[in-house]
């Protein structure tokens, strides 16, 4: 049973974005848009050989999505909670007779779908430089949920552990965007030395990014270069995974929540 | 009927420092209750404890019967807060910003805009409705935290000095509405500074010091613990009130001249006055006038507080003492950095917004 107070909380933080589409949906499209031509359109018409038997701008498609979405999922959750935090606004939730589980899932619902909205919009961008047919649609809609989920997940943490906004940017731009450019979003695994090719096996990003990319285009680079016992059930396997490490994420919230962490005295 | 409020032993300690120490302070339903002390009293720390802003390191709270933290939901949605900080959401206007905190406590949303519309009109700001919070003067702002605290009406509203830095007319009206508030059934629990706001408008009131309820009592009891001062004018008064202490019965507890006035400090004016002026007769002094002025429920409380002061410091609790300077940051469980959020807030609202 879906509580008003829930469905409160979370049309609150769409309203927040969604009128704010300057500060929300621009940004992406933009910054999407440059992505496609420069590395897409200029860089990769030199590019004879196809990426992994796919055009590069096609294959650049799923990691730019991913990079949009738990950027977005990530950002959102962690400014709404710090802002409130503030404000000292987020108040106004905590006095509130919601349930800690309701007031984390709303912030963490709200924050996912920014960042699909986002990874939905990048997806348009991509289809204005080249065609792109589903693969695996049902597959491609799961991963997408979870892996916005969990960064909206990890976003309230950011949120509630951030001392100022500069916590904030450290935390995007310093942490979460390296591991996603080294996360195969402009290069396929098959391309690295073995070496390197384990070493990004360590970058959970790996497993998003090549979820996604076997969810729109049907190819996994995991398939090929991971060892034989995983390679045989990725990309499922890195599915359950982030399913699990969803859930983990959000029981921490809550837990932090019903503690207080940040948020109280 | 449980009370609206009951505390048994509260404790909330920052560290080294006890914000409250074995609080037990019981509010009746119906009851419009006043909660004064000094700055660091611990009074907002109180408050934040029973709405779930403060986690309480011992003892017991409960709204309603409803414990604050294993009930913590009940408990919240009997309350209603107007706080002392401006911490209203800037992003909404305002009658979207009570709809959504109306929305919170499970009112369905026409019913939401209907009662954001009513509070916003009962408070005088219903033609702001369409404004953004930080567009609002300060009096505005003041009326809003109260619009907020009653759109879901509660049946306990906590005020955490409403009147603070507010114009008198504005207060006026602030306080006609909480009275009517009152008559309609609703709990109040107020703290203010103002000592007139506490007579004019509370049955009972709790003066609070350094996390301790210092006493329990109606405002007119308060004064009847005060002394009177009888001051009476005499054809020849002397130099010195030293040579009347012989003429004068045990009721008067001192005795002082000034200026060409006698001034004897006695337990109730109005009883004692007859037999002061027959003593000073039967003396030899020939009176003049008189006058009786009462203790001011400001001079008790003052009183009150300072002598518990000196009994804290003198039974040598040194846990518990705030150090000086600390208590208005740490007694009310605000971190400096928030206190000093605001002008920078303001400043990165816009910039910042993601």
């Amino acid at each position: 049973m879906i509580s008003i107070g829930f469905r409160s909380l979370v049309r609150r933080e769409i309203l927040r974005f969604v009128r704010r589409p300057k500060n929300t949906f621009m940004p992406p499209a933009i910054t999407n848009v440059l992505y496609f031509a420069v590395f897409g359109v200029i860089l990769g018409g030199r590019i004879d050989e196809p990426v992994a038997g796919i055009g590069y701008i096609l294959f650049l498609v799923p990691g730019l999505i991913v990079l949009g979405t738990i950027s977005n999922a990530f950002e959102n959750a962690s400014f709404s909670i710090f802002h409130g935090r503030w404000n000292e606004y987020i108040h106004e939730t905590l006095t509130s007779p919601l349930s800690y589980v309701e007031m984390v899932v709303a912030y963490v619902a709200a924050s996912a779908v920014r960042g699909l909205i986002v990874g939905v919009i990048i997806a348009i961008v991509g289809r204005l430089f080249v065609p792109i047919s589903i693969e695996n649609g049902l597959f491609l809609v799961a991963t997408m949920v979870v892996i916005a989920a969990l960064f909206a997940g990890l976003g309230i943490i950011g949120g509630l552990v951030a001392r100022d906004f500069d916590d904030l940017t450290v935390m995007n731009q310093f942490i979460l965007r390296p591991l996603v450019f080294f996360g195969a979003v402009f290069y396929s695994l098959t391309m690295l030395d073995p070496v390197w090719q384990y070493v990004s096996l360590l970058n959970p990003m790996v497993y998003m990014v090549d979820s996604v990319r076997y969810g729109l285009l049907g190819y996994s680079d995991l398939l090929e270069v991971a060892p034989a016992a995983y390679a045989e059930f990725a990309p499922y396997a890195s599915l359950s995974i982030l399913t699990v490490l969803t859930v983990a994420v959000v029981a921490l919230d809550v837990y932090l929540f019903k503690i207080g962490y940040g948020l109280t005295d | 009927m449980p009370p609206a409020i009951e505390t048994v032993d509260l404790v909330k300690e920052y560290g080294e420092l006890r914000a409250l120490q074995g609080l037990s302070l019981t509010v009746e339903e119906g009851e419009f209750f006043g909660l004064l002390g000094p700055n660091g009293a611990g009074k907002t720390t109180f408050i934040n404890t029973l709405v779930g802003l403060v986690r309480k390191s011992g003892g017991e709270a409960r709204v309603f019967g409803h414990d604050v933290e294993s009930d913590y939901q009940q408990a919240r949605d009997a309350i209603g807060l107007a706080p002392q900080e401006f911490n209203v959401d800037r992003f909404f206007p305002i009658k979207e910003v009570l709809m959504h905190k109306a929305g919170y406590h499970g009112i369905p949303d026409d019913e939401a805009a209907e009662r954001a519309d009513e509070v916003l009109k009962r408070v005088g700001i219903y033609d702001k409705r369409n404004e953004r919070f930080d567009w609002l003067s300060g009096g505005m702002k003041r009326r809003l935290l109260l619009a907020r605290a009653l759109v879901t009406d509660p049946d306990l509203l906590i005020l955490d000095e409403p009147t603070a830095g507010v114009d008198v007319q504005l207060r006026h009206d602030l306080w006609d509405l909480v009275t009517e508030l009152n008559e309609e059934g609703t709990t109040i629990l107020l703290t203010t500074h103002y000592i007139e706001e506490a007579e004019r408008l509370c049955d009972r009131v709790a003066i609070m010091n350094e996390g301790r309820k210092v006493t329990v009592a109606t405002p007119d009891e308060l004064k009847t613990r005060g002394t009177d001062t009888v001051s009476v004018r005499l054809e020849s008064t002397p130099a010195t009130a030293g040579g009347l202490n012989g003429d004068l019965g045990a009721y008067a507890e001192a005795v002082s001249t000034a200026g060409d006035r006698l001034e004897v400090r006695v337990d109730d004016g109005g009883a004692t006055a007859p037999q002061l002026l027959n003593d000073l007769e039967a003396a030899g002094h020939e009176i003049v006038d008189l006058e009786i002025s009462r203790t001011s429920l400001e001079e008790i409380f003052v009183d009150l507080t300072e002598r518990e002061d000196r009994s804290v410091t003198r039974s040598g609790t040194g846990d518990g003492d705030l150090e000086p300077g600390d208590d208005e940051s740490i007694g009310d469980g605000e971190s400096p950095a928030r206190g000093d959020s605001h002008t920078e807030d303001e400043a990165t609202q816009e910039g910042i917004a993601q």
